[in-house]
């Protein structure tokens, strides 16, 4: 009898042990993560006087440059990225007025987004700040992820010609992401 | 990113292990004990196990979660669950994986009472802390932490997968001490490391003027040894590799050296206290070894552009171009193929017991269950405590035990464990002899065996073995 009594503890004993469950848990939740983190990123600077647009002409209104940005229509960009905040510091000592743009660009150099920012006038004692923010999303969004490059021109109404002062600026982008399975 | 994380936590949840084996330890009917003691008092004459069915270990555990924190079914969404998670762990925190399985495993005690004992298993050990600083840039980004220096020191990962031959002796020196020692030839045939990182990322308002922002990564020293993985990489056929790998487990790898020692002091017949020193060795990384580090300082402002003159058909600098060759430049990444010597995780057991009820091996006492020229009782309780070196410290862990011959074919040892996955381990194991055969399975966290899912450590261990007794 007591032999018994041992028999079955020892086999409920086994049972149990091999009887561990996994319950109250959905494993398939994990199609529901996603990751949406906010990053915080310098885009362009730069600080530019009279004697950029007088090198070329002393009369000269539009100065340009271009720099490639491949990484905006990369395949983790274009999946991930869903919002775009351009965040631009305009700090003008000209005394005159500008218009900023920003174009950006495909490989066949078709423009797909572009931002035009107007600059108020200020003085060297007393530099003006123009900030601006562009929201880029949805549909905007897809054109400018297919875009490589970003054609900055800074445009005068008047000539610089003589005219003492800078703009100086200092731009960031907000990258919404999300990462999904 | 988000693959990553499913797999951190899956892996959090169902494939987190640890070394210690509170249940096995002191657990004298299984030969298997002589792993974890090398002084264990051995009171059979003979034992064998069966190849590869004598000992299977799994245990797996993660300091902080549990799959059930993560993937219980809820009302409050996955993603918050996750996330607040991540910020109630902290870099201390760990996922540990280690998995035995052994091969052979034999014994016998000569004329001069000496049991000699040897063996081959397989062993696959890994601890990853939780780099949190990195978890909380990827889950958040770095939008609500400017000006925080994220830690990259807290890249801390190890494994190893290796083969060990040993083979020991224990020796009852007297009617108290009984002492054991056991060498270890240590075949590796993976290993990988990265437990000397520095480092900080930081965005920060900037200091210059010049933009925004200010990028920094400032200290950066990060390295990763490996050995025996890099011949891998280019192998396609998954039967290649598994081959490439087995034919290192036969002295093929990287070879090391080892020791255990233990001792037992059966103070009276009522206390008995023992310890060990398990892993006390050293591998030697000499073949198939590749190494990456990287180091450097460098501060990102953005892309400053210059407006130069240019004439009609002229293009721009190559800015864009120029950056990323200067982050690449500043942080290159070396690869050596120098030698390296790594130790084994250092593992350590102590224990005290008290022994009571009936009597079970002494001379004149009639209702034994064991006999033998010293007396033994059927019962003890004791205290054991464990501890083995990872690479930000020691873990320890602290366990009560009961222990009870059942039967001459039953033995059975509860225990409560406190360590650093939970303060709540409750374990059993089931050892039975009929005949010759002896089975042994061990399992812990039964407490949670309605839901083991909410278990933050699991463990099983079994085998089966031929021992002959002394009579």
């Amino acid at each position: 009898m007591k032999k018994n009594l041992y028999l079955l503890f020892l086999v409920t004993s086994f049972l149990f042990l091999f009887n561990a469950c996994v319950k109250d848990t959905d494993f398939n939740q994990t199609d529901a993560i996603e990751l949406t983190p906010i990053l915080e990123l310098d885009f362009i600077f730069f600080n530019i006087n009279s004697q950029n647009f007088t090198d070329i002409d002393a009369n000269n209104l539009i100065v340009s440059d271009t720099t490639n940005l491949d990484f905006l229509n990369s395949e983790v960009a274009t999946e991930a990225i869903i919002r775009a905040d351009f965040y631009f510091k305009n700090t003008n000592s000209f005394p005159i007025s500008l218009i900023t743009e920003y174009q950006f660009l495909n490989d066949a150099n078709e423009i797909q987004h572009e931002v035009s920012i107007p600059i108020q006038d200020g003085n060297t004692v007393n530099p003006v700040i123009t900030e601006f923010t562009e929201i880029v999303e949805n549909n905007d969004l897809v054109n400018l992820t297919s875009a490589t490059k970003v054609v900055v021109n800074t445009i005068a109404n008047s000539s610089l010609n003589t005219i003492d002062g800078n703009l100086d600026l200092q731009s960031k982008v907000t990258y919404y992401i999300r990462l999904e399975q | 990113m988000k693959y990553l994380f499913s797999c951190v936590f899956s892996f959090c949840g169902l494939l987190l292990f640890s070394q210690n084996k509170e249940v096995l330890y002191g657990l004298d009917e299984t030969p298997q004990s002589l792993l974890l003691n090398p002084g264990t008092r051995i009171i059979n004459k003979f034992h064998f196990g069966i190849p590869l069915m004598s000992h299977f270990h799994f245990n797996g555990g993660s300091s902080g979660v549990s799959a059930y924190d993560i993937f219980q079914t809820s009302s409050v969404d996955i993603n918050t669950r996750i996330r607040n998670k991540i910020f109630e762990l902290d870099d201390r925190d760990f996922f540990t994986a280690t998995q035995q399985l052994e091969v052979l495993n034999f014994g016998w005690k000569n004329r001069k009472e000496f049991y000699f004992s040897g063996g081959i298993y397989q062993e696959f050990d890994m601890v990853l802390y939780f780099p949190k600083d990195l978890a909380v840039l990827a889950w958040e980004g770095n939008a609500n932490d400017i000006g925080k220096a994220f830690d990259l020191g807290e890249i801390n990962v190890r494994g190893d997968l290796l083969m060990v031959y040993h083979f020991g002796v224990a020796k009852r020196w007297n009617k108290k001490i009984t002492l054991g020692a056991r060498a270890k030839i240590y075949s590796s045939m993976l290993s990988f490391s990265s437990t000397k990182n520095t480092g900080t990322v930081e965005t920060r308002f900037s200091e210059s003027g010049n933009n925004i922002y200010e990028h920094i990564a400032t200290n950066i020293n990060l390295s990763i040894n490996t050995s025996g993985i890099a011949p891998l990489i280019d192998l396609e056929d998954f039967n290649q590799i598994t081959n490439k790998i087995s034919n290192r487990a036969f002295f093929g790898g990287n070879l090391g050296l080892g020791i255990d020692f233990g001792a037992t002091y059966e103070i009276t017949d009522k206390w008995t206290a023992s310890a060990s020193f398990i892993d006390l060795g050293t591998i030697f990384h000499t073949k198939d070894v590749q190494s990456y580090s990287t180091k450097g300082d460098y501060t990102l402002e953005g892309i400053e552009l210059l407006f130069p003159p240019i004439g009609s058909g002229e293009s721009a600098p190559p800015y864009y171009e120029d950056l990323i060759d200067e982050i690449e430049g500043t942080f290159p990444i070396d690869t050596t193929y120098n030698t390296y010597s790594q130790m084994r995780p250092l593992k350590t057991y102590a224990s005290l017991k008290y022994n009571f009820g009936k009597t079970v091996g002494a001379n004149d006492v009639c209702n034994c269950l064991d006999t033998g020229e010293d007396q033994r009782y059927n019962q003890s309780i004791g205290v054991q405590m464990f501890n083995i070196f990872r690479p930000k410290g020691p873990q320890f862990a602290a366990t009560l035990f009961y222990y009870r011959k059942i039967s001459d074919y039953l033995t059975l040892k509860t225990t409560y464990t406190a360590d650093s996955y939970s303060y709540t381990n409750f374990g059993l194991g089931l050892v039975t002899n009929i005949k010759m055969v002896n089975f042994y399975v061990v399992a812990n966290n039964l407490q949670w065996y309605g839901n083991i899912a909410k278990a933050k450590s699991v463990s099983l261990q079994l085998g089966l073995n031929i021992i002959i007794d002394e009579n």
